[in-house]
């Protein structure tokens, strides 16, 4: 639905985005990594027409990125903000009327949301009288109100509590079953992997990975399990590269790295006759650990 | 446009509905009219009442006429010594005595005025004035000219001025009702400008402070929310400048009546009518002060409406042309205390525009520096205030008005241009250098 095609953005003497390209399929949860500075919020303010991009451009269901498109798309800001001598209610509902919704469907949802979130006597209250993790709901539901086709949330989680962080997830995955598409930008990597279904890593202003999630740690495998056992394993009738050994009593725990066209099957059948296996897993590295090799990789 | 709209809205209701809004606007005018009585009641009270009591006690041998008493001097010569006046003084028959020793009439010294408190400045002038006079009138007397030949001498002068209208048409004018109306206007339209101006400044710095401004960026266009946020304070001054005079002309009118019966007002003018009578014929023609009568009928004959609906269209354009600089301040900056380095180019045209208008202009408003500064949109939404009640030809005024509208449309252009960029750099120190930058960036 979304194909960001070679955008170039340059800010006097720092190039922000240097040709970066992607594609963000309808209904899924996108997740758009990159550590601090690497051009993530840059790429999202171009998406969201905030700025414009110096070269390349951007379509949004078959059509170049219009002011037309800005009712079908709702972004949460990293930084949130809102006018905090105004009252809830009045304040989602001026924001919803600003992305197009009639006053009596907005106040309809609005509704429905606070019902929702546990919100409902929030109404008449003033933003600087709520606790920045209330303040944080009142943004989220801003954002999602007038059902966007994409949504955009810039660190979605940070300053809520794990209660309501996982309200927060639930109403994701509901909205994505829902139809709605999701750009995610976070350096939390546990919650990528619970909710994305692609990523992009941007670092350095480049686009440097990109793929589902799936196969990315797929690619990222390199044949390395974990073997718990009891015994003694006598190194020369083991012709493998044991990386690391922890010892806990009689239990025994290494690290074994196979070489290219090994597989575990002939791991297995080299130890079986050794000693008693307790267990043996395959490491398959998270996306933190792709996250730091990459950008290692590349410093 | 439905997006500008609403943002106006915003803009205005959350202004308008805050406490201290609604307080400004109703505690100004019972302040203002609450002067205003005073100033009322005092100069009723200070025709009618206080006079100030002073014994003179006249050594003097050469002054034969005595000093003459006027409506707040009440000369009373009396025979004791000053030694005995001087301790009688507590028991406030007399306010003052005023010690005239035996001196040369070319050389008059060692006069003393005393008093339980210090006579004010206006009161010891006044006093010296009489003197003089009398010394004067003596001398003049003693070189041998009659007393109808000294009443003749004094004349009071009036200028009865009048202005040729291009029609041709004698109209009566008045230098006093014009400067009137010159300050005010002048002083008004430097208040809102400056007042309202930064509320605008306040309200973009109040956005990116609160990290609002990407959601709304988001939502609308740089230009739409800047020129939403302009045009509803501008709605805000224009309530609270209407609001203003409705109360301050009901408030006054009621204070008036309720000060002043009508009673009162006939004794007033009754008392002046009669000490007028006791006066020297000269001065009943300066205490009938046609000087006022003419004023009134200046206003009248002066062009309100035109003048009105020019101030109208020079405070919409000058605070178009100013508040759009300060939307761009605003933008650059993180807080309000980052403010000051911008805020001081800005305001100095103003400031300027504010100190001549009400001097140099006031002064010669044809002279060529009236012109200029009535042209140039900096300072034309003041100068061009202050010089229309003199009267200003419809060319002069046409090109300022024209200009004011390039003016505005300008700076309305050029402010945008460094907003959209501002409002999303956060950290940055801004300096002018930065602000050209971004008036250049693409988008």
């Amino acid at each position: 639905m979304l194909s960001v095609n070679h955008i170039v953005k340059q800010y006097a003497s720092h190039r922000a985005l240097d040709d970066v390209s992607l594609t963000v399929e309808q209904g899924k949860i996108f997740g758009l990594l990159g550590p601090n500075g690497a051009g993530k919020t840059s790429l999202i303010r171009i998406i969201t027409q905030i700025t414009a991009p110096d070269s390349g451009e951007v379509i949004f269901n078959g059509k170049r990125l219009n002011s037309d498109h800005i009712a079908q798309i709702g972004y949460l800001p990293e930084e949130r903000g809102l006018y905090k001598k105004m009252e809830i209610g009045e304040q989602v509902l001026y924001l919803a009327k600003l992305k197009g919704l009639s006053t009596a469907e907005a106040t309809k949802r609005i509704k429905y949301w606070f019902e929702k979130l546990d919100m409902g006597s929030w109404w008449n209250k003033k933003v600087e009288d709520l606790s920045k993790g209330m303040q944080q709901k009142v943004q989220f539901v801003a954002t999602v109100m007038h059902t966007p086709e994409l949504i955009i949330l810039d660190e979605p989680f940070s300053g809520f509590d794990p209660v309501n962080a996982d309200i927060i997830k639930n109403e994701i995955l509901e909205l994505n079953r829902q139809g709605s598409t999701f750009i995610f930008s976070t350096h939390r990597m546990e919650s990528v992997e619970e909710l994305c279904d692609h990523i992009a890593l941007i670092h350095q202003s480049k686009k440097i990975l990109d793929g589902s999630v799936e196969a990315i740690k797929q690619e990222y495998r390199n044949n390395t399990y974990w073997v718990e056992y009891e015994g003694t394993l006598q190194p020369a009738e083991t012709p493998f590269d044991i990386r690391e050994t922890e010892q806990h009593k009689n239990m025994t725990r290494i690290k074994v790295q196979l070489k290219p066209g090994q597989t575990a099957n002939e791991l297995l059948s080299a130890l079986l006759p050794q000693v008693a296996i307790h267990r043996l897993d395959e490491v398959i590295p998270t996306m933190n650990d792709i996250f730091i090799e990459k950008v290692k990789q590349k410093n | 446009m439905n997006k500008i709209l609403l943002i106006i809205q915003r803009e205005y209701l959350s202004r308008v509905k805050k406490k201290s809004f609604i307080v400004m606007t109703l505690l100004t005018p019972i302040i203002i009219a609450g002067f205003y009585g005073v100033a009322i009641y005092f100069s009723i009270q200070g025709i009618s009442g206080t006079s100030n009591k002073i014994a003179v006690v006249s050594e003097n041998k050469t002054l034969l006429e005595k000093l003459p008493s006027s409506k707040n001097r009440n000369y009373r010569y009396v025979d004791q010594s000053l030694k005995e006046m001087k301790s009688s003084l507590k028991s406030g028959t007399y306010d003052y005595v005023l010690y005239l020793p035996d001196f040369d009439l070319n050389h008059p010294d060692g006069i003393q005025l005393l008093g339980n408190k210090q006579a004010g400045l206006t009161l010891s002038s006044k006093i010296s004035d009489d003197i003089e006079e009398l010394i004067r009138n003596q001398k003049l007397k003693t070189s041998g000219i009659a007393q109808e030949e000294l009443d003749k001498l004094k004349t009071s002068v009036d200028i009865d001025t009048k202005k040729i209208s291009e029609t041709g048409k004698e109209e009566d004018s008045s230098a006093g009702a014009s400067t009137i109306i010159a300050y005010v206007s002048g002083i008004l339209m430097f208040m809102f400008i400056m007042l309202y101006g930064v509320q605008v400044m306040r309200g973009v710095i109040e956005e990116k402070t609160n990290r609002i401004i990407e959601v709304m960026i988001s939502s609308v266009k740089p230009f739409q929310l800047m020129m939403g946020k302009i045009i509803g304070i501008a709605l805000v001054g224009l309530t609270q400048f209407v609001l203003w005079i409705v109360l301050t002309a009901s408030i006054s009118t009621v204070a008036m009546k309720m000060l002043v019966n009508d009673k009162d007002l006939k004794e007033t003018t009754m008392q002046a009518s009669v000490q007028a009578k006791n006066m020297p014929s000269a001065q009943v023609a300066a205490a009938n002060t046609p000087g006022i009568g003419n004023i009134q009928k200046s206003l009248a004959n002066l062009e309100l409406t035109k003048i009105i609906s020019v101030f109208i269209f020079f405070f919409i354009g000058g605070y178009l042309f100013y508040s759009a600089l300060y939307a761009a301040i605003g933008s650059a900056v993180d807080s309000e205390t980052e403010t000051q380095q911008f805020m001081f180019p800005v305001m100095m045209p103003l400031l300027f525009g504010y100190i001549l208008s009400l001097s140099v202009v006031t002064n010669d408003p044809y002279g060529p520096m009236a012109f200029w500064l009535s042209i140039i949109p900096f300072t034309s939404p003041i100068a061009m205030m202050v010089r229309l009640p003199y009267g200003v030809p419809d060319w002069q005024l046409m090109l300022s008005m024209g200009l004011m509208v390039i003016g505005f449309v300008g700076t309305v252009w050029v402010a945008s241009r460094i907003y959209r960029v501002g409002i999303l750099m956060y950290g940055k120190k801004a300096s002018f250098k930065e602000m050209i930058k971004w008036f250049a960036y693409k988008n």
